[in-house]
């Protein structure tokens, strides 16, 4: 669907279900210079399962209109922005990479109306290397192509994927080269509120989940585990993955979300 | 440049998309001859249906040998996805299905594959779909001819009978300019010799059954999404941007952006047309593929040795290949040589033309191309028999040319069995010539 935030118009990918907002809604929220995409099959489950799905392009990204954001801070503030506008009250945030920092920023902001928080391949701070913000400043599809390289585990390498026939890095390619990647990572390399905001979760008693992959080279799972404990839980780690985690196992993520959400929410 | 891999050629042609599976460690791909695949549960049957899992369910959709070859092919060429057929001519025609409908147009090469003109000129006009066949290099016809229902731009990379390069990163800008994709046939180059995506193609169809299998033991065909399309910035293309309602009500480019024709041809094409490749047939175009880059070189090689010796032969009126005179775009899309296909006349016309291919002794007369075995066929006493002298003109072939698929036999041979061939057409050439001196 699209809406309108900040007076711009804004794609959100519901799943494959005209969005009701009154049902809890899980909102899907993706990594730097991706987009809604990534999630697609997470998204059609949540959405023939009782839940509504919430996943946006941030502005700027792919199908949504507008500046790119250059803050961390601005994205989560955006993000709750959003929400309002689509008159959501319940949410399930679950960020992959910088997603999950954008979640953290919105948490703290939407205070009783979040009932839970899902990190996938993600850590408290990503610091990012100045010379590939360079790189994606001056040929982004170069700097998309280092990403995908580090980014994805070994069997997408060898040309895995999850839906037969597709090549997940040529798609992730295409996407990431069209969006805003630059300004995306530089976010990232300047967020250093994540640790904070995590413990604060944790005080507040926020459910949380901590899914990390075996191979990643973007957000080592050192640094996952350090987040899991901010945030007062323990993290699940999927073999043979790399950071591209929802689109490298989307089955085996999607198992461990929907287990976690439907815990919840009995 | 977009990229689908990060390895080599040669290592994609061998490993992408499989890696040896966990039960019995096959090195091989495995051949899964089944048509349908047992589910865990009657949740994830309906998962499965329901596109909320990525799987198999039955073999006319998606198979997991058939997958590894379409990964394979998607990765090599650089493509965001793809899909594999029965044939090369299926492929050819689920991909103008898929982005045309009643009422909309096409505008094709002049010089195409036979049964690719009769698909683009007769089949799809039975279903209102119109073409109009232009000099393909010719920017300004190639302008001139696109219409407001004009939904892609279609030739071969290299040009069947002709064998003109097309230049596609001029096609591509005319093209794009006015928001059509270009669908390239690019089997005549394999993967190998030219990649079409990098050159601004946004579809590459091949016929996987040539060169890409290369042994001549099975049919088959692939479509590959490039994935560099805006379909929704075109705004001519309600079949991928608005949603489908006989598949969930599927927007294809909201949900797979890149990739959103492939899953277009497999959600509506594979589903109601069902031109499945079968799994042996893919394990077997697999085995082709995996040395597909050293056959290539041989038959390049070879093809340019056969045109050298050609043009020293007395009994050879004239040779045809595109690295004779290449044109600058030949040069930069074909750095490798412009495939393993030549053409030539013998001197005494049509009948000279018979009698070379009857005296053959190791090259096979036969209407294929791209087998490594090396291949002739002379149109004028077969496949354009019926043709008089100057229809045979028009369609591009003279009475005496002869085709030849180039194959990777030591060179020698195929010029001493060639050489059996122009002493037989020089015998006719002579007696024609005795006749009308008498
Ligand atoms: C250029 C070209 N395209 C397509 C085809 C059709 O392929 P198939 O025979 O696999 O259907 C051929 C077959 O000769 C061909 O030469």
């Amino acid at each position: 669907m699209y809406i309108t935030v900040d007076n711009q118009n804004t794609f959100v990918a519901t799943g494959g279900k005209p969005f009701n907002p009154n049902l809890p809604t899980v909102v899907l929220l993706h990594g730097s210079g991706t987009d809604h995409r990534g999630w697609a099959l997470q998204a059609r489950w949540f959405a023939f399962h009782g839940y509504s799905v919430f996943a946006p392009d941030m502005p700027a990204h792919s199908l949504s209109a507008g500046e790119a954001l250059t803050s961390i801070e601005a994205m989560g503030a955006w993000l709750v922005r959003a929400l309002d506008a689509a008159k959501v009250s319940n949410v399930h945030l679950i960020g992959h990479s910088q997603g999950f920092l954008v979640a953290l920023e919105a948490a703290v902001l939407l205070s009783k109306r979040l009932l839970s928080v899902t990190a996938m391949a993600t850590a408290s701070a990503i610091p990012v290397n100045p010379a590939l913000i360079e790189t994606a400043q001056k040929d982004p599809a170069l700097a998309a192509q280092m990403m995908l390289q580090w980014g994805f585990g070994n069997q997408h390498q060898y040309g895995a994927s999850a839906v037969p026939g597709m090549q997940p890095i040529g798609i992730g390619q295409r996407i990431m080269a069209n969006n805003p990647l630059a300004i995306d990572l530089a976010a990232c390399n300047a967020y250093t509120a994540g640790s904070k905001r995590a413990q604060q979760l944790a005080s507040e008693g926020c459910a949380s989940c901590v899914i990390l992959a075996a191979q990643d080279r973007m957000t080592p799972k050192k640094e996952g585990f350090k987040l899991a404990q901010d945030l007062g839980t323990h993290a699940q780690v999927i073999a043979d993955t790399g950071h591209m985690l929802p689109m490298e196992a989307p089955k085996q993520s999607l198992s461990i979300m929907k287990t976690f959400i439907q815990t919840l929410e009995k | 440049m977009s990229k689908s891999s990060f390895l080599g050629a040669d290592t994609i042609a061998l490993h992408s998309g499989y890696q040896p599976e966990s039960d019995h460690g096959s090195r091989a791909v495995p051949i899964y001859q089944t048509t349908s695949y047992v589910f865990d549960s009657v949740d994830e049957a309906s998962a499965l249906f329901n596109v909320e899992q990525g799987g198999h369910i039955y073999s006319r959709i998606t198979n997991p040998t058939v997958a590894v070859l379409e990964q394979r092919l998607a990765a090599l060429e650089g493509g965001a996805g793809a899909i594999c057929t029965a044939s090369g001519m299926s492929a050819l025609f689920v991909t103008f299905f898929s982005l045309c409908s009643a009422g909309d147009h096409i505008v094709s090469a002049a010089q195409i594959y036979g049964s690719t003109v009769t698909l683009l000129k007769h089949t799809l006009k039975r279903f209102n779909i119109d073409c109009t066949f232009v000099d393909i290099n010719d920017q300004d016809a190639l302008a001139g001819a696109i219409q407001d229902n004009t939904k892609l731009i279609f030739c071969e990379s290299i040009g069947n009978p002709g064998l003109a390069v097309s230049n596609l990163p001029a096609i591509a800008d005319t093209a794009h300019q006015q928001g059509i994709p270009v669908v390239v046939d690019a089997t005549f180059a394999t993967p190998y010799l030219n990649n079409p995506i990098q050159h601004g193609a946004d579809v590459v169809v091949h016929s996987v059954t040539k060169w890409i299998g290369g042994h001549g033991v099975a049919v088959g065909g692939v479509v590959i999404d490039g994935g560099n399309f805006d379909w929704l910035k075109s705004g001519r293309f309600p079949t991928l941007t608005q949603p489908y309602e006989p598949f969930h009500g599927m927007n294809f480019w909201e949900e797979f952006g890149p990739a959103a024709l492939a899953m277009r041809i497999r959600c509506e094409s594979m589903r109601d047309i069902g031109a499945a490749m079968t799994p042996h047939n893919a394990f077997l175009l697999l085995q082709g593929l995996e040395t597909l880059n050293l056959r290539m070189q041989q038959h390049v090689t070879n093809a340019q040795a056969m045109v050298a010796w050609l043009q020293q032969q007395d009994a050879v009126a004239w040779v045809n290949h595109p690295d004779i005179n290449a044109d600058a775009h030949t040069k930069t899309l074909f750095p490798k040589g412009a495939g393993s296909m030549l053409t030539f006349g013998v001197k005494g016309g049509r009948d000279a033309g018979a009698a070379f291919i009857n005296a053959l002794q190791l090259s096979s007369n036969l209407a294929n191309v791209g087998d490594s075995r090396t291949l002739v066929l002379h149109p004028g006493s077969t496949t354009h028999s019926r043709l008089s002298e100057t229809d045979l003109v028009a369609a591009g072939i003279s009475a005496d040319l002869i085709r030849v698929s180039v194959g990777i036999e030591t060179v020698k041979d195929i010029q001493a069995d060639f050489g059996l061939g122009l002493r037989a057409a020089a015998k006719v050439a002579m007696a024609q010539l005795a006749q009308t001196e008498a």
